[in-house]
C-alpha cells in the first residue's frame, strides 16, 4: 500500500497537486491516417484508383501483378509500388513487365504506412509514365496481420490466401478480412493437391465481412482469371464516368 | 510486431501534450483498444514497458488499457449486440452473417501529468 495515500497502486504515481488529467481522445493512428488521406487526395489529382493488397509472404500478389499487367497492357495505365522488408526483387520482376514501378523498402518493418506510400507516390511520378496512371498496386509487405491496421489512403483495400495456406486463414487474421472489400483465393490450379475446401474459406470470410466480394482465381492457368479483370476494369470505369460526372 | 510502431506514435504524442502543456511526467495513459484493432494488448504492453523506459517524461508511467466492445448489426433482422468476442449468430433470427461496427479504434483517451 501507498504511505501517502492510502492506494493499492504500488509503483509510479503522484502526489504532486500541480498533476493534470488532460482528455484527450485522439486515434494513435492520427497521424498515419492525416498522411494517409492526403495520399488520397493525392490519387484522385491524379484520376487514378489505388489498389492495397495484403496477404501472407508467397500467396502469388506479384504473379498475379504481372499476368494483370500482361492481361491490361494498352487497356488501363498500371503504376505499381513494390513494399518489401528487403531486396527489389518484386520491383524487378515489375518492371520487365513494362510498367512504372517502385520499390520501398521498410528495412525490417512488417507493413507499410502512409508516409511511406506518400514518398513513393512522389518517386513514381518521376518513373516515365508514372504520372498519368488508371490503375496503382500496393503490394504491401507480406503479412497478413500488421499491413490491416494502416490505411494508406487507397480507394480499395485486396486480401489474398493462396490454396496451400488453407481454408482457416479469414477465421485466424479477421482484422485483413473485415477490412477488405475484395477477398481472392489464389493458385486455385493446386486445388486437387490441398485439403482447401474454398465454400468454407469464403463461409468463414463473409461471416467476418458480409460485404466482402469473393474471387478465386488462377494466375497460372487462368482460371477465374475474368472475374478479376472485370472488377477491375470496372473500379476503373467508375472512377472515369465519376470524374466525368464532376467535370 | 506493429505495437510498437503504435507505442512509437503514443509516445510521439505525449511528448507533444507535455509540451502543449508545459509538463515534465506522464503518470498514466488511458488508451482505448477495441477487440477488432488488430492490436494484441500484451505486445502493446510490452512494447511500451520498454520504450517509455527510454526518456524521462514516459520513465515509469502506468498504462491503462480499455478493451471497449464492439456493436454486429444482423445483415437479416438489422438486430444489433454489443460483444468483445464475435457472436456466432443473431441471438433474434439465428442469422450468421453480422456486420461488425466500431471495436477497432486505438485511442488515446486521457493523459495525468505534472
Amino acid at each position: 500500500m501507498c504511505d501517502s495515500c492510502g492506494c493499492d497502486l504500488t509503483d509510479n504515481h503522484s502526489h504532486n497537486t500541480d498533476s493534470r488529467v488532460i482528455k484527450v481522445h485522439q486515434s494513435l493512428l492520427a497521424a498515419n491516417d492525416a498522411i494517409a488521406a492526403g495520399n488520397r487526395a493525392h490519387f484522385e489529382a491524379m484520376g487514378v484508383v489505388a489498389i492495397n493488397m495484403i496477404s501472407s509472404p508467397g500467396s502469388g500478389k506479384t504473379t498475379l501483378l504481372e499476368k494483370t499487367i500482361e492481361r491490361l497492357k494498352g487497356k488501363i495505365r498500371i503504376g505499381v509500388i513494390e513494399g518489401d522488408i528487403e531486396t527489389d526483387r518484386d520491383a524487378q520482376r515489375i518492371r520487365a513487365k513494362g510498367v512504372p514501378v517502385v520499390q520501398m523498402t521498410t528495412g525490417g518493418a512488417c507493413h507499410l504506412d502512409a508516409a511511406q506510400i506518400h514518398k513513393g507516390l512522389h518517386l513514381l511520378e518521376q518513373e516515365p509514365g508514372g504520372d498519368k496512371l488508371d490503375l496503382l498496386f500496393i503490394e504491401n509487405v507480406g503479412n497478413l496481420v500488421c499491413p490491416a491496421t494502416f490505411d494508406l489512403g487507397e480507394h480499395q483495400r485486396v486480401v489474398l490466401v493462396s490454396v496451400p495456406e488453407g481454408p482457416d486463414k479469414p477465421a485466424k487474421y479477421p482484422k485483413a478480412f473485415i477490412s477488405s472489400q475484395i477477398f481472392v483465393i489464389t493458385k486455385i490450379d493446386l486445388l486437387p493437391y490441398f485439403d482447401f475446401p474454398v465454400a468454407d474459406a469464403r463461409a468463414d470470410a463473409l461471416h467476418l465481412n458480409p460485404r466482402l466480394q469473393v474471387m478465386a482465381l488462377s494466375a497460372t492457368s487462368g482460371e477465374g482469371f475474368e472475374a478479376w479483370i472485370d472488377y477491375l476494369m470496372g473500379v476503373t470505369k467508375n472512377k472515369e464516368s465519376g470524374a466525368q460526372a464532376e467535370g | 510486431m506493429h505495437e510498437m510502431s503504435l507505442v512509437q506514435a503514443l509516445l510521439a504524442q505525449l511528448a507533444d501534450l507535455a509540451t502543449e502543456h508545459n509538463k515534465k511526467r506522464v503518470i498514466t495513459v488511458t488508451l482505448d483498444i477495441g477487440p477488432l484493432s488488430g492490436v494484441v494488448i500484451d505486445s502493446f504492453q510490452f512494447g511500451f514497458d520498454i520504450l517509455s523506459a527510454e526518456n524521462s517524461l514516459t520513465k515509469g508511467a502506468r498504462l491503462i488499457i480499455v478493451n471497449p466492445p464492439a456493436t454486429y448489426q444482423c445483415i437479416r433482422c438489422g438486430h444489433r449486440q454489443s460483444s468483445l468476442i464475435r457472436p456466432d449468430s443473431c441471438p433474434e433470427c439465428d442469422e450468421t452473417l453480422l456486420i461488425p461496427e466500431g471495436g477497432d479504434a486505438i485511442i488515446l483517451n486521457q493523459v495525468e501529468m505534472e
